[in-house]
């Protein structure tokens, strides 16, 4: 009716958008297949383009290593889109018009070939594998190095890693791959499933996340990047960041997309249908068994009672036995909200290809995944494309611009995630989710019984992201200098977003519990829920980011072994964000969920904020090598940011690193040649920090006496409600940069026949000038608690190491490559202000950055005995948890708390990748770990809702007093109920080993898709989260609270198609 | 191409030097006023004003209300209220006093949270000369009001913590902060001198769009209501003696020197001084025979203000359309759970017993006749108040109509004749079919302040809330008559009291001696001021701990009847009589220590300020 119209406008388009998608995709496998049908009276091995002319070269190409001939490799005419790909044999034939033409052999993981044909008419070709330690290039701040000769401690993965993790957030592959990172998913929900990735730990008080750099533009987002469009990832781990200066003092991630390579168009394909589960649901208790516990509650409270004051023995046995489904249900909340499986899915089609002149990486993609709820309101949809354009026009410049475009379409149900699964939690199992009808459940509060709020019969709640980033890039070689060139990169980033949540009133079922009608079926009511009348609340944001670049570079060597390079930029960034906001309320019909059709009543109201940002910096590099054996680089930055006072507001930041490559050494080369490469790399550096977040929230103009409007009124007179005016902080006109100083040694190394390598690195980070408040020492008489600026007082180290080693070979048709990596970094707040007066064991220094102070549990109080031996807290009762008395002062207070060593970050991040393949089939595993975190879990179990089935199966009665578990608590009612006095019983290791990803592939032979036109043709089975091993059971061992929507274990489908 | 070439090359020069210019980070705060805005204009000073009302005068209707921390109410879901009634106070934690989610009353009534308040008053008089008031009129308007505003901050410090530090400059960062606790009575000295001050500057009232500004007559009565603070036992050397002995500091609790004799005289000139004004009256203060007492009850605490008996108001806005725990939300957060609203701050049996019969005799659970029909023939004010077991009360929603079509109140259970099998549990118990954890434990709920013609679950409530009125000034007047008790003050006393007693439809007091007298008009506090945020104090100031924080009760309401399986019979009748009785309270079971007569100073308070004192007993 008049629901089911509104809910075709608000969600209809979206099903017809997959379904679209879905239909191209089958049109495309049809167009291929039709396509390669005329391809197939093609000779083997020919793509031919018709001439007149033509000359018939052929040959073989071979591996130089092994000697074997190599199928599948491509050949290219040189500024042509003629080509061919050798078969079986590694044989190929070619038509071509130009008898002196250049042949390009390229193949994948070897050096590309370049051979003129100088006339002759057979060209055999033989091709080295890449020994990618040596010559791979990296991308590096302003330019790119050649990993041999860099000095910086840099990670980096090719984007085709990336894509092994079936995730639709590109954040969630990156966990275990890389070494020195630091990644924690809290949520898993569709659209805001993002993990934190620090780089290297915590480093500072306030906010510590990486610089995210794509394509040469600081300040891009990582997390939608579509994965198909990643050339390399690359960190910045070390004071190499410091290039980046402005906020790079926590890392910096790089990430370049892929661009045209000369060659005839490749057409890339890449389908993936996916299904999707949480990895973990909580056991919660069962009817009898809650039933039972709020028996035990009510005795606890008035023992005078009994044990039976809330349910009888009947009530707790029917419960258990099933025999009443609509008086004593049994109701398992998560399984009658969630799915088995949740649809997913993935493609992207790109087409690169050009010429010397024009070359060009074309990228669309669209992803698509569903909540696990049943009749999922909850869904989170994207489109992307993206265009990378190389042009060249002259001999001297270049020219490239790129634009990429993003739709992100999140819905979700207009009751949120957090309220979602607390109803999940607080779904009390004695109470109907649904009727045995199959009618929804009452109500449990405001109704919120999420077997409906999890679905559009709330109404809708759409958030709509666009997206655009572009970049012109120009590119200079100054002809009458030789090695000088010129770079230059303009770049406009925008970013709409448009947010609609339309309530409507939703409906319930209710029993009376004795109301039945002449059959004996029980009689429901059906009743409405929510607001009374619709209301639609809508948000905007409209903002830019304009960045400008611009960098000279030098390079020449002097007396031939003398390198020197010299780079000189400066950069700047401005950006701005407007918000509006406009609500209604009481709409007569939920038939229009626009804003005219709402009341133009006194709860009608709008709004609207903007804010700004600028940042400008010059820096300087200068990289020095002799024979590429001795290596320095040296990098200053001058940063200045708007957050600081004119006069503070600019900080001097430099870096210096060296190498030594002691393996070119003759020493080293006469006497252990089996290690064939080794570096000593060293580095230390000083960055700045600007980034002032206190809880999440940035904190700019602290150097200014301002004043902000409360978001509340102060009402004279009934109607009139009127601004209310506080101020927004004590000025600090001091404030400045903070400085992170980073050390780091390091070496890389390559053995046995470049089977092996190893990569490792140990890092010392000092924090100085950390900018937070000086709460501690603050007495609140001064009135100033919540209006602390930050100062720059704070000193934190952050010490730690990382290591990769890889080994990698083949024998015969088996290849593999097995990597083994791993992180430590530990911080410990070096100086901080402690309140004076304070124990040893409550301070801060010394430990962890986000310790917090505990109660040390002991035990639990076993018997009135028990108590009376024991100092204990005021009104403690038998099974209540026993607190230590720490300071054996004989009572239990404040100053038995002592500070964690521990935190939700954890210490330790390892993963193991194996690659295998045998002949077409290949294996990907990556296991990964995590150690050194806690959780601490709080849920609201009581008479208002559920208890973990595992934290009351041995809990303390009067009938079982050795119990290991305290007796039952009402919600936060103890002094030792998790959500009162925080203590040491309710803290849960959160170390984990988990099969991370796992991918199995069979390439289709290329003399079978070859007959189809098809270059490659690859297909996929890949899953995420498979398995998990961890001491804790109740939620994921990532999440730290159990009311946010779990991980996802994903299992996918896909295949990878090549023409 | 050369040209080309340096073409570009200039292009992106001149792009450089123009990009690089330092004056792009001149940026501004778009959504922030500056320090020179805000002194200058006075609108943004009556802005900065507001929020200075705000500090001082609280959430009065938050979820846990300073009743439920005495013997007022009872917070159904504890959060610590519980312990907070056995006197589970400690330096660390203030039991149940902090929630640390603003969902409080008592959150605004924190240490720092006054402090707070304190500094944007004091900031407001270090800069407020600047302002370019249109008239005087205006500067001495607002100059007035915060003088107010600063001095009810300051009372609701010293009434929790006995003497504070006075401080009146606003904090610089990184000064030092250390500063000592000034007597008590340099801080009274200090408020009473800010009142008088207020009230020089303040005008007599406001209309209209102003209604709700401090006026003169608000400042006389916050005078008034802190010397009788001031005069009460709680401060006098004697008591202190008494509740904290060998208290080296007695002058951070109360006087030290002067006479309580001559405080008392302060208290009541203080009173009739405001009397005197001429402006303030009772309403409905003779109730004709056939007037509704009740109803004019209900209607004043409905009422959009200002009549004859307001004297300062907060006013309320329902213009949101989001919800925050500090919002005006009574019949959410108060009414039963058989109407999806909360259950909170549910009055308690021994508040209840305390109204009288309606011929001004105690009401006594002894007497068979008045155990039979407790809620016959008591005192208006019990009606107004609360909603008790058969209450015609508001429609009920949809999903509950079928279980009462006809809207009265359920707290009661229907048994079987044994007495112990449970047929049917009312709809606003703990065992009720909806959100029974919100079901209240006292069997009844509060009808005070309730507005019954709105949504409670999703519009907020727009009545104003009566931080002070006229009854409070009248009640202040006769305790300090009976207290000085000179010359004609006792029948001074008689004649205030019964001016409230006529109003609420009792008979005039019989008692005529001092003692007696004392019982009497604390009494009509207790039920004239009821769930006003007063009794947490007076129990404080009277030195009557022990009395107030003990084992409370409830009442239970049974219905007998061999087979039921609705609570009342189709007709709407009950099954049979209900068989009241008055039963312990058992979550309630409160004990007093003397410590509790003041709040800890938090350790980490202490640990900041090396120069401060802690309360006695912590």
């Amino acid at each position: 009716m008049k629901k089911t119209h509104n809910n075709f406008w608000l969600l209809k388009p979206n099903v017809n958008f997959r379904k679209l998608l879905l239909t191209m995709k089958i049109a495309i496998l049809i167009l291929v297949c039709g396509f390669a049908l005329p391809a197939y009276s093609l000779t083997p091995g020919t793509l031919s383009a018709v001439g007149q002319q033509q000359i018939k070269v052929s040959g073989k190409v071979t591996d130089g290593a092994t000697g074997e001939a190599m199928p599948g490799v491509n050949i290219q005419v040189k500024g042509t889109s003629v080509g061919a790909i050798t078969d079986v044999a590694g044989k190929y034939t070619l038509s071509i018009a130009d008898k002196n033409a250049t042949l390009i052999f390229s193949f994948i993981g070897y050096v590309t070939k370049e051979v003129p044909l100088n006339g002759s008419t057979t060209m055999d070709a033989v091709l080295v594998a890449e020994v990618r330690n040596l010559e791979e290039v990296v991308v590096v701040g302003y330019g790119t190095a050649k990993k041999a000769t860099l000095t910086g401690s840099v990670s980096s993965v090719v984007g085709e890693t990336l894509k092994q993790s079936p995730t639709t957030n590109l954040t969630n592959s990156l966990v275990g791959r890389i070494a020195g990172i630091t990644a924690v998913q809290k949520s898993g929900e569709p659209g805001y499933d993002a993990t934190t990735i620090l780089i290297r730990g915590a480093n500072t008080l306030g906010d510590n996340s990486p610089l995210v750099v794509v394509d040469g533009i600081p300040h891009r987002s990582l997390d939608r990047i579509d994965p198909s469009d990643i050339e390399s990832f690359t960190v910045l781990k070390d004071a190499s960041a410091a290039i980046y200066g402005t906020q790079a003092a926590n890392g910096v991630i790089l990430i370049t997309t892929k661009r045209g390579q000369v060659g005839k168009p490749t057409i890339t394909f890449n389908l993936n249908t996916g299904w999707n589960q949480p990895d973990v649901i909580p056991k919660m208790a069962d009817a009898a068994t809650y039933a039972t516990i709020l028996n035990e509650l009510s005795y606890y409270a008035n023992p005078a009672a009994g044990r039976n004051q809330v349910y009888s023995a009947t009530d707790i046995k029917e419960f258990g036995d099933g025999s009443d489904p609509w008086g004593h249900p049994n109701t398992d909340w998560f399984k009658a909200v969630f799915k088995p499986w949740s649809a997913q899915n993935y493609e992207n089609i790109s087409v690169s290809g050009g010429t010397e002149n024009m070359k060009y990486f074309l990228s669309i993609g669209s992803k698509y995944q569903d909540a696990y709820y049943k009749n999922s309101a909850t869904n989170f949809g994207q489109y992307d494309f993206r265009s990378n354009i190389d042009g060249k026009i002259s001999k001297n410049i270049d020219i490239s611009f790129d634009v990429a475009g993003r739709q992100e379409d999140r819905n979700f149900p207009t009751v949120s995630e957090g309220n979602i699964f607390r109803m999940l939690m607080r779904g009390k199992p004695t109470m109907q989710a649904w009727w045995p009808n199959g009618d929804p459940g009452p109500d449990i509060e405001y109704g919120y019984n999420s077997a409906v709020t999890v679905t559009s019969a709330t109404g809708s709640n759409r958030e709509r992201t666009y997206n655009m980033e572009s970049n012109v890039k120009l590119n200079i070689t100054i002809p009458w200098v030789k090695g000088l060139s010129f770079t230059a990169n303009g770049s406009y980033d925008k970013v709409f977003d448009y947010h609609k949540e339309f309530d409507t009133p939703w409906y319930l079922y209710s029993w009376d519990g004795t109301t039945k009608d002449a059959n004996g079926v029980p009689v429901l009511v059906k009743n409405s829920r929510g607001y009374s009348a619709p209301q639609l609340t809508e948000n905007w944001q409209d903002g830019d980011k304009k960045t400008f670049n611009a960098f000279a570079t030098y390079e020449t060597s002097i007396a031939e072994k003398n390198h020197i390079r010299l780079m000189v930029g400066t950069e700047s960034q401005v950006g701005q964000n407007n918000y509006e906001n406009a609500f209604r309320k009481n709409f007569v019909t939920t038939a229009i969920p626009q804003l005219f059709a709402g009341a133009a009543d006194q709860y009608m109201s709008n709004g609207g904020s903007a804010d700004q940002n600028a940042r400008l910096s010059y820096f300087g590099r200068i990289n020095y090598d002799y024979a590429q054996k001795y290596l320095i680089e040296i990098i200053s930055r001058y940063d200045g940011s708007y957050m600081f006072k004119p006069g503070k507001d600019f900080g001097f930041f430099p870096g210096v690193s060296a190498g030594w490559r002691i393996s070119d050494e003759n020493f080293w080369k006469d006497n252990i040649s089996f290690i064939s490469d080794f570096k000593l790399r060293g580095s230390w550096g000083q960055t700045g920090n600007d980034r002032i977040y206190y809880n999440g929230a940035l904190k700019e103009y602290q150097y200014l006496a301002t004043y902000t409007l409360n978001q509340d009124y102060y009402v004279y007179g009934q109607t009139v409600n009127n601004p209310m005016l506080a101020e927004n902080v004590v000025p600090n006109p001091d404030v400045t940069w903070e400085i992170a100083n980073e050390s780091n040694i390091g070496f890389n190394t390559t053995l046995l026949n470049k089977h092996l390598t190893v990569e490792a690195d140990f890092f010392y980070n000092l924090r100085t000038r950390i900018l937070w408040q000086a709460s501690a020492v603050t007495p609140g008489s001064a009135g100033i608690s919540s209006l602390l600026p930050p100062e720059n007082i704070g000193k934190v180290s952050n010490k730690g190491f990382e290591f990769v080693i890889t080994y990698q070979g083949s024998k015969g048709d088996f290849g593999y490559n097995i990597s083994a990596n791993s992180s430590f970094a530990k911080n410990k707040i070096v100086f901080n202000y402690d309140t004076p007066g304070i124990p040893d064991y409550q301070k801060s220094e010394g430990m962890p950055m986000g310790a917090q102070l505990t109660y040390q549990v002991i035990g639990v109080f076993k018997d009135a005995a028990a108590i009376a031996a024991y100092p204990h807290y005021a009104g403690a009762q038998p099974g209540d948890l026993i607190f230590k008395d720490v300071n054996n002062d004989g009572k239990i207070d404040g100053l038995d708390r002592v500070m964690d060593k521990k935190t939700g970050m954890p210490t330790y991040q390892g993963g193991v990748t194996a690659n295998l393949s045998y002949k077409q089939f290949d294996i990907s595993v990556l296991f990964q770990g995590s150690a050194g975190a806690i959780a601490y879990l709080s849920p609201e179990s009581g008479d208002i809702g559920n208890y973990y089935e595992s934290w009351v199966k041995n809990r303390w009665t009067p009938e079982n007093t050795n119990a290991a578990w305290p007796r039952v608590f009402n919600r936060s009612n103890e002094y030792w109920s998790p959500g009162n006095l925080r203590n040491s019983f309710w803290e849960f290791s959160t170390d984990y080993i988990r099969l991370k990803s796992l991918e199995f592939g069979y390439t289709i032979p290329t003399n079978i898709v070859k007959k189809i036109g098809v270059e490659k043709l690859r297909v996929y089975v890949s899953g995420q989260n498979l398995l998990t091993f961890s001491k804790i059971k109740e939620i994921d061992p990532e999440e730290d609270q159990g009311t946010s929507y779990p991980l996802q274990r994903v299992v996918n489908f896909g295949l990878t198609l090549t023409f | 191409m050369r040209k080309l070439l340096i073409i570009l090359s200039a292009i992106s020069l001149i792009g450089i030097a123009t990009s690089c210019s330092k004056s792009i980070l001149n940026t501004s705060p778009l959504g922030l006023y500056s320090d020179t805005d805000v002194w200058k204009d006075p609108n943004l000073a009556a802005a900065f004003v507001n929020n200075c009302y705000k500090g001082a005068v609280g959430a009065p209707f938050a979820i846990a209300r300073l009743g439920d921390y005495v013997d007022e109410t009872s917070f159904t879901p504890d959060w610590g209220c519980f312990d907070f009634n056995k006197c589970i106070v400690t330096q660390d934690n203030v039991t149940g006093w902090e929630q640390s989610w603003f969902s409080d009353d008592t959150y605004h009534y924190m240490w720092n949270q006054l402090y707070f308040n304190i500094r944007e008053c004091n900031v407001f008089f270090s800069k407020y000369s600047t302002v370019q008031f249109p008239d005087a009129a205006t500067k001495n308007q607002m100059t007035g009001e915060v003088y107010f505003l600063r001095a009810y901050t300051y009372h609701f410090l010293v009434a929790l913590y006995g003497g504070v530090p006075i401080i009146t400059k606003p904090a610089v960062l990184g000064q030092d902060y250390s500063i000592a606790r000034n007597s008590y009575s340099d801080c009274i000295n200090y408020i009473t001198g800010q009142l008088d001050s207020a009230a020089a500057l303040l005008p007599a009232s406001f209309s209209g769009d102003q209604r709700g500004h401090a006026t003169k007559g608000a400042a006389l009565a916050l005078k008034a209501r802190t010397l009788l603070y001031a005069a009460s036992d709680l401060h006098n050397s004697t008591s202190i003696a008494t509740y904290a002995p060998g208290f080296a500091h007695p002058e951070l609790l109360g006087y030290t020197t002067g006479t309580q004799a001559a405080r008392w005289t302060a208290a009541k000139a203080a009173a009739k001084a405001v009397i005197d004004l001429g402006t303030f009256s009772l309403v409905n203060p003779n109730p004709a025979p056939t007037d509704s007492v009740a109803k004019n009850f209900v209607a004043y605490f409905l009422d959009y203000g200002y009549n004859s008996e307001d004297i300062f108001l907060q006013y309320f806005t329902p213009k949101t359309g989001q919800w925050t725990w500090q919002d005006y939300f009574p019949a959410k957060y108060c009414g039963p759970n058989g109407y999806h609203n909360w259950g909170n701050n549910c009055p308690l049996g021994d508040m209840v017993d305390d109204y009288e019969m309606k011929n001004g005799t105690a009401f006594d659970w002894t007497n068979p006749v008045e155990a039979a029909n407790p809620y016959s023939n008591r005192d208006a004010r019990l009606y107004a108040s609360i909603l008790y077991e058969g209450t015609p009360w508001r429609k009920r929603p949809l999903d509950v109509q079928s279980l009462d079509p006809f809207d009265k109140i359920q707290v009661g259970h229907v048994y079987a004749m044994d007495g112990t099998t449970q047929l049917v549990p009312g709809v606003d118990t703990r065992q009720g079919p909806i959100e029974n954890w919100n079901g209240g434990r006292s069997g009844y709920y509060l009808r005070k302040f309730v507005d019954p013609t709105l949504d409670p679950q999703y519009v907020n409530q727009d009545i104003p809330f009566r931080h002070i009125r006229y009854a409070e000034v009248l009640l202040n007047y006769a305790e300090a008559c009976i207290e000085e008790n000179t010359g004609s003050d006792l029948a001074d006393a008689t004649t205030y009291i019964n001016m409230i007693r006529k109003r609420a439809g009792q008979p005039n007091t019989t008692a005529v001696t001092q003692a007696a007298l004392r019982t009497v008009v604390r009494h009509e506090r207790r039920v004239e001021l009821a769930f006003e945020n007063h009794r947490f104090f007076d129990v404080r100031r009277w030195v009557i701990g022990s009395s107030a924080y003990h084992a409370m009760h409830r009442v239970d309401v049974k219905y007998l009847t061999p087979a039921a399986t609705s609570y009342r019979k189709g007709d709407g009748t009950t099954w049979g009589a209900a068989v009241y009785s008055n039963q312990p309270l058992v979550e309630e079971t409160g004990t007093w220590i003397d410590k509790c007569y003041f709040l800890p100073i938090y350790r980490s308070e202490m640990n900041k300020n090396a120069l401060l004192v802690q309360n006695p007993g912590y």
